[in-house]
């Protein structure tokens, strides 16, 4: 074929293709969700795909979660290459926008959607909300529970009439159960991923809501008896590893191996980690099982939670068509509404109206666990917060030998406090 | 022969052109404009304000820049001469082997380098891991108490220093397999006619005339774990990143967690310099070193 040839032969490829793509919109989608959960939103993005055949197809990557997920996020929309839409963490929004990494939703957008304000949980919206102004979609919040293996419980003598463990409601309470469960042979009463400091966070953070803490007042980390708090919340569990009722130098996996094979007998994870649960149990390769709210150790009931919600990349000049821009808000909606599903994951979906549903209600174990959205703290409001972000490496580098007995809370406290009002 | 010199010097920027437009397009300028950067206070993305010299005159009152600066030079001091040294033993063990049994022991101890760093911790961390690892078994056996390996301060730089040194050790025994074998047998059949032995053999044979190959090794070695960066991101994964910063680690820290590209490309450029530095005045030291010979 001669060069002309192969240009004409090209050009009529062109206009075939042109004739043949109509209406179909592609939206390019990024997700950082890998694990039991990353399967069950596979099916709820070929449940969209299939229920708008023809119109709207979402292309969904899948990446890894964490810094590698939000620096491609944030080079890729610096040069337009961002995709459509994508999962985002609410606790990442803060630093998000001071990137200029998000466009904002308007009152415009919401209403396409027909999704507003009261189809959330407060918190949950304020913690999509800089300055007045939303940029994400909440699906879902997913704080952490208390899971925990009935058998083992329940031969501890340390089960109550409904099926829970026994003193949730105070220190004392909840050290005695750990206490009888190392006496009945239990080797690790409590699985504590006390070698990842990042993770950590979540539960001491909320121990020190608990307390009423928190973490950054007034543009200031750790003022006032903010440090007494955190110290408090440390030393809870630097005495538990002192006392051999918790696993020392485990990190996240092993934590969950340890659980599931019986050999922890309770474990504070995220509810990511239900299907493990639900799927092990499934194939009848484990015991009984059950989460509940974390226990109150402190004054007042309060667990960590953040959000993974739907965001919009700021694609650098690359304006969005209206056409795409309604085919990703459709896919927002949809999703939300259809969440129901994504509970199954473990999450507790952000849309109201999904979680009054009768269905939901009857979902175990989140309906057990459920109570807690009433006692959720979000992360502070400042571009150093949210998973995988400055604060974590701070915190971690101290948590880790304090909570393994290398280091004294009190000391550990103070440096924090010095670093994170470094940064 | 008549060479017509002005088109030679033609074919040759020809042939040139393509390195040397990729070479100042995608380093040279990056670099310059990292020196600009580093004057800024600009974010990863985008343009900032001059801010003179501020990043550099903060980096000393900077407790984890200099945890980042000890941690590098602790970990050099751990790998370079060591591993320069395990590398050339093994080297001059397997050319002591023969045909098919030196091939074989070869690959054996070149395999480590052909696994990608994701792949060596993921090795490592099933023996030295806490809770499961196979190393914590053998100390069960022992009698000995487990040691959290890398969440300890203590032995995180020393272990990730053999973890490197197994690792790395398959290139640096090739380029020595490569000099064992450029020295002519002749010399080694002279010094048996003369009935030397083995030991005066390597050093007086040996050893000098492998000297700008060691030279060279030496040199990678240096200005490889100068750059330390994925082993130690890796293993300190929610363990103690702060407390095992290394200088790369602490440029992507300030570049890409935090978004302060100016901070940033404050600590590369020192570590760019340190790099020209240690590895020009090294080089030359270890030449006069075998130039006296």
């Amino acid at each position: 074929m001669t060069a002309s040839g192969m240009l004409k032969a090209a050009i009529v490829a062109t206009i075939g293709f042109a004739g043949v793509a109509r209406a179909e919109e592609t939206v390019v989608w990024w997700d950082f969700l890998s694990g039991g959960d990353g399967v069950r939103m596979k099916k709820l993005i070929d449940d969209f795909n299939a229920a708008h055949a023809g119109q709207i197809k979402i292309d969904a990557t899948t990446l890894e979660w964490g810094t590698p997920f939000y620096a491609k996020v944030q080079t890729s929309a610096a040069v337009g290459e961002a995709p459509d839409v994508m999962t985002y963490h609410a606790s990442r929004i803060p630093l998000a926008v001071q990137q200029g990494v998000l466009q904002e939703l308007t009152a415009e957008d919401w209403s396409t959607m027909g999704l507003g304000e009261a189809d959330f949980g407060q918190a949950t919206w304020d913690a999509v909300t800089i300055d007045g102004k939303q940029y994400a979609v909440p699906l879902d919040t997913h704080p952490i529970v208390l899971y925990y293996n009935k058998d083992l419980l329940e031969a501890a003598g340390m089960l109550d009439e409904n099926g829970k463990p026994k003193g949730l409601d105070s220190r004392e309470g909840f050290t005695a159960t750990l206490q009888a469960l190392k006496d009945n042979g239990v080797k690790f009463p409590l699985g504590s991923v006390t070698a990842d400091g990042n993770f950590m966070f979540r539960t001491i953070y909320s121990l020190m809501g608990q307390q009423g803490g928190e973490l950054m007042t007034d543009g200031e980390f750790l003022a006032g008896d903010n440090g007494e708090k955190l110290a408090n919340a440390l030393g809870v569990l630097a005495e538990w590893t002192e006392a051999g009722l918790q696993s020392t130098y485990t990190d996240y996996p092993a934590t969950v191996a340890l659980f599931t094979s019986g050999e922890a007998a309770m474990m504070i994870n995220g509810v990511w980690e239900v299907p493990t649960m639900t799927d092990l149990a499934a194939q009848g390769k484990l015991f009984t099982w059950g989460a509940v709210e974390l226990p109150v150790i402190f004054d007042q009931p309060a667990t960590y939670a953040d959000s993974h919600a739907f965001a919009l990349p700021a694609n650098q000049g690359k304006d969005m068509t209206p056409e795409k821009r309604a085919a990703v808000l459709e896919v927002v909606s949809w999703i939300s509404k259809n969440s129901l599903f994504w509970a199954t994951a473990g999450h507790i979906p952000a849309n109201g109206a999904v979680t009054a549903s009768a269905e939901y209600a009857a979902m175990e174990p989140n309906a057990t666990y459920s109570s807690l959205t009433a006692n959720m703290i979000f992360d502070p409001k400042t571009p150093l917060a949210g998973v995988a972000g400055p604060i974590f490496d701070v915190m971690s580098t101290y948590f880790v030998p304090t909570l393994n007995g290398e280091m004294d809370p009190t000391e550990a406290v103070e440096s924090i406090k010095e670093e994170l009002n470094a940064l | 022969m008549l060479r017509n010199r002005r088109k030679d010097a033609l074919v040759a920027a020809v042939l040139v052109a393509p390195f040397l437009a990729i070479y100042l397009l995608v380093f040279v300028w990056p670099t310059i404009q990292m020196f600009g950067i580093s004057f800024t206070d600009a974010r990863l993305i985008g343009s900032g304000e001059w801010v003179g010299l501020d990043n550099y005159t903060r980096l000393a009152s900077d407790p984890r820049f200099k945890t980042a600066v000890w941690n590098t030079a602790y970990f050099v001091l751990l790998t370079v001469l060591p591993g320069t040294v395990i590398a050339l033993l093994i080297a001059l063990g397997v050319s002591r082997l023969t045909g098919r049994l030196q091939a074989a022991i070869l690959a054996l101890f070149f395999l480590p380098y052909i696994l990608p760093v994701s792949v060596v911790y993921l090795i490592w961390d099933w023996v030295l891991n806490f809770q499961f690892g196979i190393l914590m078994h053998v100390f069960d056996l022992l009698g000995l108490d487990r040691i959290p390996i890398t969440k300890s301060r203590t032995w995180f730089m020393p272990a990730v220093g053999i973890v490197t040194i197994w690792w790395t050790a398959g290139f640096s025994i090739l380029l020595f397999l490569a000099g064992l074998r450029s020295i002519p047998a002749e010399i080694y059949e002279a010094a048996a006619l003369d009935n030397a032995s083995r030991w005066t053999t390597f050093r007086r044979i040996t050893w000098p005339l492998l000297w700008p190959v060691t030279t060279l090794v030496f040199t990678i070695q240096l200005i490889a774990q100068l750059k330390i960066f994925d082993q130690v991101y890796l293993f300190s994964q929610g363990g103690r990143p702060n407390d095992n910063m290394v200088l790369v680690y602490y440029v992507f820290q300030r570049a890409f967690q935090q978004d302060q590209g100016g901070r940033a490309a404050a600590v590369a450029v020192t570590l760019f310099v340190l790099v020209i530095v240690v590895s020009v005045l090294q080089f030359q030291l270890l030449r006069l070193a075998g130039g006296r010979k």
